[in-house]
């Protein structure tokens, strides 16, 4: 495997603070409440679902270094098996919630045997190849039940005080949805196992070296990220109520990898930022730019030779050389 | 029946033309290239453009058309490929990816999206005991099998060809005979894409042309490398004709079936190694058991 070009891991090993992570969440949170105040309610919905797929391709790609391009695939399962939940067995969001997320994880449970016994380029490829045949038996394949590309229309019930149809409401619980997932991932990432894969990313021979089983981390990462990448799939069938094929197109991954990439690999803000701004730019620059995909090229391209680090990798450094000066000063 | 497989030796042939480039860049530089899908399909829109100028001569608008791209390519490999040469895959997979999505847009600007039906040049159908088939499909079957050993001989017998076999082995020892060893895969990369082109062209009255028709023979493409073996020349050849009739085959019986199939056959390709391995143990606890 070849490494050197990969970037080096922005931020040390740090024990979990329970008052920096309030800090964390605080400041995630209030931006999000910032941005509703100045773009419509909609749109940071929509920004919301997608920062919590952000979240969980960063932990497979960011932490482990393992790029794949069917990420979407479980995003769309969710997506389906929610829907196809809500309009079959029951109304209740939640139990519609935990069967596609559910549904991910038994099919990110067996894939994973399946797809990480490649690595690298193949890895990204057979993710690819079942994406697309996921996306096949969502338009054409299991035609009955999807009702191909027409989709899926879904009745969603209300629980007590939570009305989907209440933008607020929607709002508050998807944000509450989202900080969940990034405490998740916080005190995920921080623990020894997300050193241990974070060294997978850098060295697996050597992880192997010291005796770990390198397959069971792999194919955990593999299994928890693509189960939350499930779960904003329930979440975007239960808001929009709407499911068609598109959701599970393979197109889908460059957005989430954009995403990712214009953040910094391999940090939870950057993961949030990313998706933020990558939605930013498409919601106004596609509404304003006819060439919207030649800029998206663009700018992809100026990122890969020009700007690697992405928005936090920038940021961390810019504190670093402040922080220094200061201390010249002193 | 052999209606099927005069179609899927056809589709053989075009997915060999276009996924001999793939094949060595991924063999020589370890990279990923979509962009190849982008040359492929800015060869046959200008294709397109230059049939009715030169007077409907198929032969010379493809010519016209494989020159055009030439220069592409080599700005291309120049300025994108060979900068990802040594990175880790995922940049040259993003970058080449970005320059995919850019031919794509240009297409749409200057061509418009519509797709645009091609005519088959030769209009003769070929009569074989009670079914009949174009003449054309034959053609670039045979073609591609002229191409393949063309290909042979040039990797065999001339000293281009010589060099990038002995670098798809061992790049640093070529480069420690003084040889320039991009200089030669940058040549290899031009004819690659010249390639691709030909076989675009030559797929074009089967298909029609639109401007994502380079995304959707990636993923075939890809495959057809995967299960051929990566910088397997040989290997890429056979693996182009079994994927070509295996989405014949589907095809005839469930259309929409075809292209997920080739990724089912892929799939097991990958895994030949750990269901071997699984074959094994589970026999192995028969025997033990029987024992």
């Amino acid at each position: 495997m070849e490494k050197e070009g990969q970037t080096p891991a922005t931020f040390p090993v740090a024990p979990l603070r329970k008052k920096v992570l309030a800090r964390d969440i605080g400041v995630i949170a209030a931006s999000f409440v910032l941005m509703a105040l100045f773009i419509p309610l909609h749109w940071v919905i929509d920004f919301t679902i997608f920062c919590i797929l952000v979240l969980s391709f960063d932990l497979l790609y960011g932490f482990m270094g393992r790029l794949s391009f069917g990420h979407v695939l479980y995003y769309g399962t969710g997506a389906y098996v929610a829907s196809l939940m809500l309009l079959h067995v029951s109304r209740n969001p939640f139990l519609a919630i935990a069967a596609g997320v559910g549904a991910g994880a038994i099919l990110a449970i067996v894939l994973g045997f399946i797809v990480l016994q490649t690595d690298g380029a193949p890895f990204a490829l057979i993710n690819l190849a079942f994406n697309q045949i996921g996306f096949w038996l969502a338009a054409s394949g299991l035609q009955q039940y999807t009702k191909g590309e027409d989709g899926l229309n879904t009745p969603v019930g209300k629980m007590g005080f939570l009305d989907f149809a209440n933008q607020p409401i929607a709002f508050g619980f998807l944000l509450i949805c989202l900080l969940l997932v990034f405490l998740l991932l916080r005190v995920f990432t921080l623990s020894p196992y997300g050193v241990t894969i974070r060294s997978i990313k850098e060295n697996d021979d050597r992880v192997k070296f010291l005796g770990y089983n390198i397959f069971t981390y792999k194919w955990l990462t593999f299994v928890l990220s693509s189960t939350l990448a499930a779960f904003p799939g329930t979440l975007f069938a239960i808001f929009y109520g709407f499911v068609a094929p598109t959701i599970i197109s393979p197109f889908g991954n460059v957005e989430v990898i954009f995403a990712v990439l214009i953040g910094g690999a391999g940090n939870l803000y950057g993961a949030i930022a990313g998706g933020v701004v990558y939605k930013l730019m498409s919601n106004y620059l596609a509404t304003n730019i006819t060439r919207w995909e030649m800029v998206l090229g663009i700018l992809l391209l100026i990122w890969v030779f020009k700007f690697r680090r992405g928005l936090t990798g920038y940021a961390s450094e810019l504190i670093l050389r402040v922080k220094r000066k200061q201390a010249a000063e002193v | 029946m052999s209606e099927t497989l005069i179609y899927g030796l056809t589709i053989g042939a075009i997915l060999y033309f276009f996924s001999i480039g793939l094949s060595i860049t991924f063999g020589t530089m370890q990279i990923v290239n979509f962009a190849h899908g982008m040359v492929y399909t800015v060869g046959v829109y200008f294709f397109i453009t230059f049939l009715p100028v030169f007077g409907k001569i198929f032969p010379l608008a493809m010519a016209l058309a494989i020159a055009a791209v030439l220069p592409i390519a080599f700005l291309v490999e120049r300025f994108i490929i060979r900068r990802l040469y040594g990175e880790s895959l995922d940049y040259a997979i993003i970058a080449t990816y970005a320059v995919l999505l850019i031919g794509a847009d240009l297409i749409k600007w200057v061509w418009g999206a519509m797709p645009q039906p091609v005519s088959d040049p030769l209009r003769i159908s070929l009569r074989l005991g009670d079914f009949s088939f174009p003449l054309y499909r034959l053609v670039v079957f045979l073609s591609a099998v002229a191409l393949f050993l063309g290909l042979r001989a040039f990797f065999n017998r001339s000293i281009i060809g010589r060099i990038v076999v002995a670098a798809l082995e061992d790049r640093a020892g070529v480069r420690c005979l003084g040889l320039d060893v991009n200089r030669y895969f940058s040549i290899v990369f031009v004819i690659g894409s010249g390639l691709a082109v030909l076989g675009g062209v030559l797929y074009a009255p089967i298909a029609t042309a639109e401007p994502y028709m380079g995304f959707h023979i990636l993923l075939v493409a890809f495959a057809v490398v995967i299960v051929g073996g990566m910088g397997n020349l040989t290997g890429t050849f056979i693996s182009a004709f079994v994927l070509g009739l295996v989405i014949a085959i589907t095809a005839r019986f469930w259309s929409q079936a075809a292209d997920t199939m080739v990724f089912a056959v892929m799939a097991l390709v990958l895994l030949k190694n750990s269901l071997l391995a699984l074959w094994r143990r589970l026999v192995g606890a028969v025997v033990a058991r029987a024992d």
